[in-house]
């Protein structure tokens, strides 16, 4: 189904997108047992995910904790195993590459992490984390510790910096050393998972300013994962929301924030606070009622529509919506017109709360 | 307030100079206990090193006439510790006691310590029924209460020194495979593990260079400690008769049994052996504790 | 304001002792509240704000000292009551709610019987009259089929659920003044906004006074009258809500606003960030703290710290070259929509 509905997202633009993602699912096994783990059901993280990076654009990838949105990131660089689907980076497949083909793309995709603390072995001297990825590649050769202060600098950090230890930097500057070793390798495309949303305000404006500048400089494509919309719509250039595993809506930035078809685009949208008291009081806001349901047992038919301020007593709850192209965007529902239209008005809802259940054990898998 | 501290914490961190070795070297330092610790446990490593130099005279040799009739002369000024019922000078035995009781534990602790590391490792990072079989095998092992266990060992192999260590050693590998395990488990989730993977690091890299050094400070910690129990465990299987077969080795526990007799008249026969154990084993686990404290990651700064 | 302050804290001094040294947490504090109000105190973490709630209700950690100030309650100096007057007052007249619903409420007690315990406590009800309350309480602060969920453990309710129950512990006894420390941090926001509407609904309905601590402006935008600005254990700028936005006078508060993307300005805004990082605070301020930050430095900065002075009718600014009024409006390019 997705496969017209997907491509159609890049068909301005010419030659093979960067990344081509079709029908990706990830799901994580739920096991339970005293002596031998049975399967006992699975959570659907990702769940029929297709989409198309072009070369030297930012995707944002939008979506409440719990949407699959950072799966999705992880299992472009085949840091999980997808259990579906397929996924093409620059013409090859890489859906089932194994660990030692897979190393040479390692070079042309990089990673930067939402947790600043995390994401550096503490052990580790910022020059030898930075280099690694060089030593790995065997690409540092005898200028390794000049290529590392350079790296440094161009993510503005002394190069001082080199013989010190995380624990001695800020979390600004931490997320500066994870740049400093994405950026080693010389990368095409970058995932950058919630890169600043364990900064703090005065701190946030200084990386995303940064990856705006490496991006022009270093003529990178990112992805960029992150639940602020705000901060998604400043850097991106189209936006894919997610929800339950699913896209929902998909359009360039402007588009969705100016006219979001897809309800729970507008809900989110509404739910965002702007730092301004008068357009606070000026805004109606959509609120929507109760949580999110589980994953390993999403409603059947649409996803939202045990959440949907629009819902219908047609179709909504007997039949899933296809990712299909309104305008410039892609909407994931059967109303996108209507609501597009102004016919179709929210309402408020019964408040119906998801109980979750004991919460279920499953690790991603260690690959 | 949790609150509270953290804030605190993260206003006053002026980073600290150096690796996260170095920064829990200077915590340890600091800890007036671990300090106590280092000092008795150095003492206890000097008296067992130079036992041959500090012993004013052959821990065997034994001269009844000392008893002079009664038993058994208290410290005098030629027997600081005392004399015991077979004539022999209580100071040489506990010098060379030392000995045995740090060559024991330290060989005893470095086979658990090793198979366990081994065990752990490959249970953590191979996981399914790998993990499932060797964790099973630890839990079987460790219903057994470690004395028992280490008294069976030795019933199996017969008494001697070097039996005693296997024992002794047995029991602490299910304790260092499960830490060593979880620990594992607990690294390989961190964000920087999959930036590893997503660099392009070969699996053994990423558990070599990655996960073990940081996978590795609990199970120091654990080593230092069990020290102590196996200082204890030797003791024990030596007060019950399991100890080196010849009676006249100068091993702490069995000075202890022998002594039972004459715990009336010569109560100092018990108390010093007693005394050196608990000496050692204070030290080992204060030195055990101060090093929780200094690699603790909750007291780790951030940022 | 009307009338009589429910709380006035005045020169609130609070500082800690850790293993580097003394922390200045908090240097000098004021601010009032009345019934009915909504007072937000902005700031990053390790700004202060956090200690400045705990020291109210005196449940600082034991490093910490009050060295200075008072905090007047209904007449009463909260910073020189015991142990004994304080636990009368705290969740009986001022309660408060935390980041994380989770670490608060005790994951081995039922949500039930942890509203029932504040209501045993203070009001001295039975069993069958604090269940009674229990559900209406829990049924006030929208959790479905209430009754059934008072047999529930904490971990058998969703994060936005554990906070309607953090809210509604401490609705329980009707507090005059509620302190909220980052109560939607944790949350996604289509639960966040449900949370605040909570809290609104609660402001106007019951007259309680609410102090809203967070680092987000839009919270603070959307929810208060008044607003703190805090750096350094110190309010930097305090005023109306509507001034402060539009006419935002000092560097730091402006730095703030200038670093966040709107999400009705689009790509053409263009990001400021403040520059460098917080000041570490083991020594008492001597100069402006946010001086070495700062593009609107001036000499006298360097020599003293500049005292709060009020440039318009309640909009106070700590600052010896405030930002010219229209400079915010002047340098937003794009604006609203």
């Amino acid at each position: 189904m997705a496969a017209h509905a997907g491509r159609w997202g890049c068909l301005s633009e010419n030659g093979t997108p960067l990344v081509d993602v079709d029908e990706l699912r990830v799901w994580f096994p739920i096991r339970s047992g005293v002596v031998l783990d049975r399967h006992v059901g699975d959570v659907k993280a990702v769940d029929g995910v297709s989409l198309q990076i072009r070369r030297g654009e930012t995707l944002g990838l939008v979506g409440e904790s719990g949407c699959g949105k950072s799966t999705v990131g992880r299992a472009l660089l085949r840091l999980y195993e997808p259990t579906g689907g397929t996924i093409t980076f620059d013409g090859q497949d890489i859906t089932h590459l194994g660990e030692r083909e897979l190393r040479p793309l390692r070079k042309r995709m990089q990673m930067i992490f939402q947790d600043p603390y995390a994401s550096l072995n503490p052990r580790h001297s910022v020059g030898r984390m930075v280099g690694e990825p060089l030593r790995v590649h065997k690409m540092g050769g005898r200028n390794l510790n000049k290529t590392v202060r350079e790296l440094l600098a161009t993510v503005g950090l002394p190069a001082d910096a080199a013989t010190r230890y995380p624990h001695e930097f800020s979390g600004g500057q931490r997320q500066r050393i994870g740049l400093a070793r994405a950026l080693a390798l010389n990368p095409d495309f970058i995932v950058c998972d919630e890169p600043v949303s364990a900064l703090d305000v005065s701190i946030q404006a200084q990386i995303v300013n940064l990856l705006e500048l490496l991006q022009t400089e270093f003529d990178l494509t990112y992805l960029f994962i992150a639940h602020d919309l705000a901060v998604v719509r400043h850097i991106s250039d189209r936006i894919a929301v997610m929800y339950l595993g699913q896209i929902m809506e998909l359009s360039p930035g402007d588009d969705l924030y100016d006219n979001p078809l897809h309800p729970y685009t507008i809900s989110l949208l509404s739910a965002i606070p702007i730092p301004d008291p008068e357009v606070e009081r000026k805004r109606t806001s959509i609120l929507l009622q109760g949580d999110l349901p589980s994953p390993s047992n999403p409603p059947h038919a649409c996803r939202f529509h045990t959440r949907c301020p629009y819902v219908q007593p047609t179709r909504c709850r007997d039949e899933e919506p296809e990712l299909r192209p309104v305008d410039t965007h892609l909407v994931k529902c059967h109303f996108a017109e209507e609501i597009k239209a102004g016919t179709l008005q929210p309402q408020q809802r019964e408040v119906v709360f998801e109980t979750p259940s004991a919460p279920a054990v499953w690790q991603p898998p260690p690959s | 307030m949790s609150i509270a501290e953290l804030e605190a914490r993260e206003i006053a961190l002026e980073p600290g100079q150096g690796g996260l070795w170095r920064d829990a070297w200077r915590r340890l330092r600091r800890n007036p206990g671990a300090l106590i610790g280092f000092t008795l446990v150095g003492l206890f490593v000097v008296v067992a090193l130079f036992a041959s130099v500090i012993a004013p005279e052959d821990p065997r040799f034994g001269d009844l006439s000392r008893l002079g009739g009664s038993c058994c002369p208290g410290p005098s000024f030629d027997h600081w510790f005392g004399v015991d019922q077979q004539g022999r000078d209580v100071l040489s035995r506990i010098v060379f006691g030392a000995r045995f009781s740090l060559l024991i534990g330290v060989v005893s602790v470095a086979v658990g310590l090793s198979l366990g590391l081994v065990l752990g490792s490959i249970a953590g990072y191979m996981g399914g029924i790998v993990d499932g079989i060797i964790m099973r095998l630890t839990d079987i092992m460790l219903s057994i209460p470690g004395l028992l266990l280490a008294i069976g060992i030795v019933a199996m192999l017969g008494p001697g020194l070097f039996q005693i260590m296997i024992a002794v050693g047995a029991t602490q590998v299910p304790i260092f495979a499960r830490l060593m395990r979880g620990s594992i488990l607990a690294q390989r989730e961190n964000d920087f593990v999959l930036a590893a993977r997503a660099i392009g690091v070969p699996r053994r890299s990423i558990l070599a260079s990655h996960i073990l050094p940081n996978a590795i400070s609990p199970v120091i910690v654990q080593g230092t400690l069990a020290l102590a129990t196996a200082i204890i465990d030797v003791a024990g299987l030596g007060f019950l008769g399991l100890g080196p077969q010849d009676p006249s080795t100068p091993e702490w526990g069995t000075m202890l049994t022998d002594t039972t007799r004459y715990l009336q008249t010569a109560p100092h026969l018990a108390i010093i052996p007693g005394v050196a154990i608990i000496i050692s084993v204070l030290g080992f686990n204060l030195i055990g504790d101060g090093l929780r404290e200094a690699l603790d990651p909750k007291l780790r700064g951030r940022g | 304001m009307t009338g009589e302050p429910l709380l006035s804290v005045e020169d609130l001094h609070v500082r800690f002792g850790t293993e580097r040294g003394l922390v200045y947490a908090v240097n000098g504090v004021s601010f009032e509240i009345s019934a009915g109000e909504t007072l937000g105190i902005v700031g990053e973490s390790g700004c202060g704000k956090s200690v400045t709630s705990l020291a109210i209700l005196g449940i600082l950690s034991r490093n910490a000292r009050v060295t200075n100030g008072r905090a007047m309650f209904a007449g009463r100096d909260l910073l020189t009551l015991n142990d004994e007057q304080l636990r009368s007052i705290r969740g009986r007249e001022i309660a408060m709610i935390f980041q994380d619903p989770m670490t608060s409420l005790n994951p081995v007690l039922t949500i039930g019987r942890q509203i029932r315990e504040a209501l045993e406590t203070h009001f001295g009800m039975d069993r069958g009259q604090a269940d009674l309350r229990s559900t209406e309480l829990l049924d006030q602060v929208g959790i479905p089929s209430a009754k059934l969920r008072l047999k529930d453990y904490p971990h058998q309710f969703s994060g936005g659920m554990r906070q309607r129950a953090m809210i509604a512990i401490a609705l329980a006894c009707e507090p005059k003044l509620l302190i909220a420390d980052e109560p939607t941090t944790a949350l996604d926001v289509t639960i966040q906004a449900q949370i605040l509407q909570l809290l609104r609904d609660l402001v106007s309905e019951r007259d309680t006074a609410l102090i809203l601590i967070t680092h987000d402006l839009g919270v603070v935008a959307g929810m208060c009258e008044r607003v703190n600005v805090m750096y350094a254990g110190m309010f930097m700028e305090t005023g109306s809500a509507d001034a402060l936005f539009a006419r935002p006078r000092h560097p730091y508060t402006l730095g703030l606003l200038q670093s966040v993307p709107r999400l009705d300005a689009g790509r053409r805004q263009q990001l400021q960030p403040i520059p460098g990082a917080p000041r570490n605070m083991l020594s008492p301020p001597a100069e402006c703290p946010f001086a070495p930050r700062c593009r609107f430095e001036v000499e006298e900065s360097r020599q003293a710290v500049p005292p709060l002075e009020e440039l318009e009718s309640g909009h106070h600014v700590r600052c010896f070259n405030p930002v010219p009024a229209e400079e915010w409006q002047r340098t937003r390019v794009g604006g609203a929509a």
